[in-house]
């Protein structure tokens, strides 16, 4: 086991590497000017250029990149070009809010969307089930900064109980917690009507497997077919598919970020990209490649405790 | 009992924690913005920036606070000045007693010295280019510092205000933390850094011994919150008290309905005009030119964007500057007389420009009905959108025919005259700013007004520079919008606010909640 999740992150080396070289050669693609954006409109050439050179950009691509992978090699990320801040720093400031919102809208997406779709499949084609597929169709149709701005408009304009900026205190767990619940609610809501279609259809076609049927003839009680042979099961798609959404889930954070003015990864992405923070791009750009890595790793060891036959050698 | 006493405690700890009936003395402040930028005064030129920068730092004088007539500039830091005949040496009595944020001591001529030379250095400034002319800079005591010019400029004391290169930074401050004054800039004014939150806000708290008195707010909490939607749901919940608005009409009247709110509507007005690039064909034909001004209906782009907002542009300089005029050749609209010059031009049927355009929303929507006029005289305006930092780029490189901008600047002709229609400024050039039109037919008025002593020969110059530049169709103005902000009736500025170089409301020593 140890030793399968040593190779997995000695995998990961070159698969960071070449994110980082995309990342580079991608950013500097782009038409856009880190100089620019940080003095404006009106700075002299001369002022442009000498910004240029402080920030490094005005050296060829080759320098720069060297610079820069002994620099990521090295563990230094770097300064934000706009902020001036270390671009660890910042990470470091925001992933907490960022954590804490996936984990929120993945822990409800499992709680709604596994017992929704295990009880569309139950009740298929009974109006319980084209309910669920319905509700689950909305979830997934529905844009996020719609559903953010109406959960705002009931819950903290009409009913007051929660904030509009949903940016708090780390440090203060009942802020967090009542921070953290509308936007929790609006990404957990997507990923309920991921997780309820990918059950259901999980289910239903282990439900019409040989063993249940055998299973039932037997006279095994209705619950342990249900619990122990179908939808233990079912879970490993459900699994993968939550495992390849969280990592979607991160960088699709952001609308949500945005409509409630959190704080997150997300937010530091667009305003790293509109503002052509290069190094802020580059470091963010690693950490979710990194975190790609580790979620699907995850992914992969908890197929061994769902399926004790799936072994990691 | 038990359930009473909670429920008066709970009924208390809500009403402590409820932000508008507990921070009567915090002001939260809604910016359009995703987080601050490099918080130095004299780098960022950010609207976000300089908004914040104006509560942080003073200048050797000031505009008024609330107008931003050149007329009305007073002493801030210098108690007074004087200068020789021809305009070139000024003296300037510093204040006593003016103290630097974070006991970094008493304000004395060497942080004048020291912060007009950072400002007029291209390594360390975005500025410096406002200070070509200073030739030097030096103590002449502790408390008098001597400007002297290569060449008289047209406002010496405007470069002085609390704007741009004209904050004054702590020199000790600023030497100490060289790369790092970013994390914690440090001035003199009402108010000074408090915290940084990323993504999140800035915090000033007050500067009990700023030498006006120390201010009546002890707090102001400047948020970040760049979607519209939750800044607008942010102060109805209570949780600002002021904010950034959307410089629509339909914006003014719904927070107009509002109970107690206050729509502030001030100047600087932003300037939206179309630059013609006039070596690019075929808009090098003036009469194609002429065809799309004439194509061009002000009145229903001011229409379209509001009456409360915007007004119709009137000269290549914007309405109020010093050295405007409308006495120009201004273009009617008139599509018929369009189509016949397109027709003199060798187009009967028409024809195609094509334009790169940002899509920042405000420009590409009023780009949007400037399409649909021109295509009525037979004008395709075919447009490359793009996204606002490439847009900058890309314009900046040459590679468009026709480039809306929209900009306000420091109040005089000079600079708007200098920056878009100077041959020194037209882009990709060495020197370039934001001359996209490769107009330099003003080139000689530009250059005489900058240096006339006579006032009333100065303005003559810079009228003379825009009948030049509109005859010739360099560009065609089409509106200008007003800043338009919202705030809690109960607050009171302290000033009136008619105007605010800074791009945002002014909040000094005297602004308090009623």
């Amino acid at each position: 086991m140890i030793r399968y999740v040593v190779k997995r992150l000695l995998f990961a080396i070159p698969t960071l590497l070449a994110v980082l070289t995309i990342v580079f050669v991608i950013v500097r693609i782009v038409p856009g000017d880190p100089a620019q954006t940080i003095l404006g409109d009106q700075a002299s050439q001369e002022a442009l250029e000498n910004l240029r050179r402080r920030l490094g950009v005005d050296k060829p691509i080759a320098v720069q990149y060297i610079d820069f992978m002994q620099g990521a090699l090295l563990g230094n990320w770097g300064e934000s070009m706009v902020t001036g801040r270390p671009v660890l720093t910042e990470v470091w400031a925001v992933l907490p809010h960022t954590v804490d919102l996936t984990v929120a809208a993945i822990l409800l997406g499992a709680l709604i969307g596994v017992p929704l779709g295990t009880w569309s499949a139950l009740h298929r084609n009974a109006p319980i089930d084209y309910a669920t597929r319905i509700v689950s169709l909305l979830g997934l149709s529905f844009p996020a900064f719609v559903s953010g701005i109406l959960l705002l408009l009931a819950f903290a304009i009409e009913l007051r109980w929660f904030p509009v900026i949903s940016a708090g205190k780390l440090d203060n767990p009942v802020d967090r917690v009542r921070n953290l619940v509308l936007p929790a609610i609006n990404l957990g809501i997507i990923m309920a009507a991921y997780v309820t279609r990918v059950t259901r259809s999980s289910m239903l076609e282990v439900l019409g497997e040989d063993y249940i049927r055998t299973a039932r003839a037997k006279g095994v009680p209705n619950r342990a077919v249900v619990w122990r042979h179908s939808l233990r099961n079912a879970l490993i798609p459900v699994v993968t598919v939550v495992g390849l959404y969280l990592g979607i889930l991160i960088g699709n954070s952001v609308l949500t970020e945005i409509v409630f003015n959190r704080p997150g990864l997300g937010k530091l992405i667009v305003s790293a990209l509109n503002q052509r923070d290069y190094t802020m791009l580059q470091g963010l750009m690693v950490v979710y490649a990194f975190l790609i890595v580790v979620v699907n790793l995850v992914t992969d060891l908890t197929y061994g405790f769902i399926d004790p036959r799936v072994k990691h050698g | 009992m038990n359930r009473m006493l909670f429920g008066a405690l709970a009924l208390g700890a809500a009403l402590a924690a409820h932000p508008v009936l507990a921070q009567k003395t915090v002001l939260n402040i809604g910016m359009a913005s995703a987080d601050a930028g490099k918080l130095d005064p004299h780098l960022s030129a950010t609207t976000p920036d300089k908004a914040l920068f104006n509560f942080m730092f003073n200048g050797l004088v000031r505009f008024k606070p609330g107008s931003m007539n050149p007329e009305t500039i007073e002493p801030d830091l210098a108690e007074k000045w004087t200068s020789s005949e021809d305009g070139k040496t000024w003296n300037f009595s510093i204040r006593r007693g003016v103290q630097c944020h974070h006991n970094y001591g008493e304000i004395t001529s060497a942080d004048i010295v020291y912060s007009l030379q950072r400002a007029a250095d291209p390594k360390r400034s975005g500025f410096s280019s406002d200070f070509k002319d200073f030739d030097k800079v030096e103590a002449v005591d502790a408390n008098t510092v001597r400007i002297t010019l290569k060449n008289a400029v047209p406002s010496l004391l405007g470069l002085l205000t609390n704007y741009h290169g004209g904050n004054i930074v702590c020199k000790k401050a600023a030497e100490e933390m060289g790369e790092n004054f970013v994390k914690k800039p440090i001035g003199t004014g009402p108010f000074m850094f408090g915290q940084y939150a990323p993504k999140e806000s800035v915090t000033l708290v007050a500067h009990k011994g700023y030498f006006r008195g120390a201010p009546k707010l002890e707090r102001i909490v400047y948020r970040y919150i760049p979607s519209d939607a939750s800044r607008d749901l942010a102060y109805t919940s209570g949780e600002i008290d002021m904010l950034y608005g959307k410089g629509e009409q339909v914006w003014v009247e719904r927070m107009r309905k509002l109970d107690n709110t206050i729509v502030d509507v001030f100047e600087p007005a932003e300037m939206a005009v179309l630059y013609l690039n006039t070596k690019m064909k075929p808009l090098d034909d003036i009469r194609v030119r002429q065809a799309l001004g004439h194509a061009l209906n002000i009145n229903e782009v001011v229409q379209f964007k509001g009456a409360a907002v915007a007004r119709a542009a009137k000269s290549v300089v914007p309405i109020g500057y010093l050295g405007f005029t409308d006495d120009v050749p201004l273009l009617k609209h008139d599509p018929a007389r369009a189509k016949a010059l397109l027709a003199e031009a060798g187009y009967p049927n028409g024809l195609t420009v094509k334009a790169i355009h940002t899509s920042l929303p405000g420009m590409l929507s009023t780009i949007q009905v400037v399409q649909q006029q021109w295509r009525r005289s037979g004008i395709n305006l075919d447009l490359e959108i793009v996204e606002h930092a490439t847009f900058h780029a890309e314009i900046r490189k040459d590679k468009s025919a026709i480039v809306q901008y929209q900009a306000a600047r420091f109040p005089i002709a000079d600079t708007y005259l200098t920056q878009f229609f100077h041959s020194s400024a037209i882009v990709g050039t060495p020197t370039a700013v934001t001359n996209f039109t490769h107009c330099n037919d003003a080139d000689a008025e530009i250059v005489a007004a900058r240096s006339e002593p006579d006032p009333v020969k100065q303005k003559a110059l810079w009228k003379t520079a825009q009948q030049k530049l509109m005859t010739k169709v360099c560009a065609l103005p089409i509106y200008e919008n007003m800043l338009v902000w919202a705030r809690r009736a109960n607050f009171d500025f302290g000033i009136k606010l008619e105007g605010s170089l800074n791009l945002g409301p002014v909040v000094n020593e005297l602004s308090h909640f009623k």
